[in-house]
């Protein structure tokens, strides 16, 4: 558990100073959290407030592992846009624009959050092209689980919440492996921490 | 299971993915997306049922009934006959079953087949169907208080509000 907090932890670092980087503001990021969440209990982690949430599949070297997701509330995304668009009008319909900045900033964050991770375990990790969704988080997330979470009822979320004050933005690092990936993963955790110990 | 009360309306039970609630309280499924809200409703002794169903088949598993389209129906019809209702005075209603992105590989038509399998399983019991909301590509939150007879009330990602 604690190493799977640790590679959280240095994928979401990556990313979060990726999206410092971009909107020029100070990033704070909380550690990230491993949860095993059980299925009826999902509403409790991602609510059905619209969001954006730029979707991707981990590919690579791992087959079908599951998902990273990039989620902010539909305020906060209009208010990063604004910031990197340079515009203030925050009560506005999300257009053409917003979506591609959407997507390459997700696409840009993902990107380093698995470069990270992958690194750590010496394999390759990339995510595949992004799809946006803008919709109840809850929705969209629980399409994803029909996939990931078919023979369990209970997932491994890894959790990072991502806050701008500077721009009042926040927005949440999802990965949700699928059970064979994690399995994998763990144990190529263990071989590098016995690795380390030798 | 646990309850929240969103803005003024009543208390309701939030039903989670494969869960299922039999009775007379408010009940509430939230974020449905390729999942079906399956609704019970016994207009004489005004009671029901909701499932919050994620996939077509059981494949024999028994763990978590309210997850799949043929062994919630068979556990909702169960839980209500043991307060009481007959089957002769139940009527369904429907919400979610939509497909949220398009550009996946994978499991796509899952809304769809829920949506399928729900309605075979009701016209097998002679269960009918009284109202739907499915299909599309948005997601639905849905509302249904028993006790004030046979309405659902949905809401959609976009702010759109119905009654079916």
């Amino acid at each position: 558990m604690d190493a799977l907090g640790e590679l959280g932890n240095i994928g979401a670092s990556h990313a979060a100073t990726t999206l410092s980087q971009m909107l020029m503001g100070q990033i704070e990021m909380t550690v990230p959290a491993v949860e095993i969440v059980d299925l009826a209990d999902i509403y409790k982690h991602v609510s059905d407030e619209t969001a954006a949430l730029v979707i991707f599949q981990m590919q690579g070297e791992i087959d079908q592992a599951g998902y990273v997701i990039f989620m902010m509330p539909l305020s906060s995304s209009i208010r990063m846009t604004n910031t990197m668009l340079g515009m203030t009008d925050e009560d506005r319909e999300i257009n053409e624009m917003d979506e591609s900045a959407l997507n390459e900033i997700g696409n840009i964050m993902v990107s380093a959050f698995l470069d990270a991770t992958a690194e750590l375990l010496g394999i390759v990790m990339l995510p595949s092209p992004p799809v946006l969704v803008i919709d109840m988080g809850h929705a969209a997330i629980q399409q994803l689980l029909a996939e990931v979470a078919f023979d369990v009822n209970e997932v491994v979320f890894f959790h990072t919440t991502l806050v701008c004050d500077q721009y009042s933005i926040n927005g949440d690092l999802l990965m949700l492996p699928e059970m064979n990936t994690l399995s994998k993963i763990l144990e190529m955790m263990d071989k590098l921490l016995e690795s380390h110990l030798t | 299971m646990d309850t929240q009360q969103p803005g003024n309306e009543p208390r309701a039970i939030v039903i989670g993915i494969g869960d299922y609630h039999v009775g007379a309280e408010p009940m509430t499924s939230i974020g449905l997306g390729s999942c079906i809200g399956l609704i019970l409703h016994d207009s004489k002794l005004g009671i029901g049922a909701m499932a919050h169903i994620m996939l077509p088949e059981s494949g024999g598993k028994k763990d978590r009934p309210g997850k799949y389209a043929d062994t919630a129906l068979e556990i909702m019809l169960r839980d209500l006959a043991r307060k009481g209702s007959s089957p002769k005075n139940l009527q369904a209603k429907l919400v979610g079953g939509a497909q949220m992105f398009a550009n996946f590989s994978g499991n796509l038509s899952i809304g769809d087949r829920n949506a399928e399998a729900v309605k075979a399983g009701l016209k097998s019991h002679g269960i009918p169907i009284k109202g739907e909301d499915i299909g599309g590509s948005k997601g639905r939150t849905v509302q249904y208080c028993p006790a004030n007879g046979f309405m659902v009330k949905i809401r959609r990602a976009d702010g759109d509000c119905s009654e079916i």
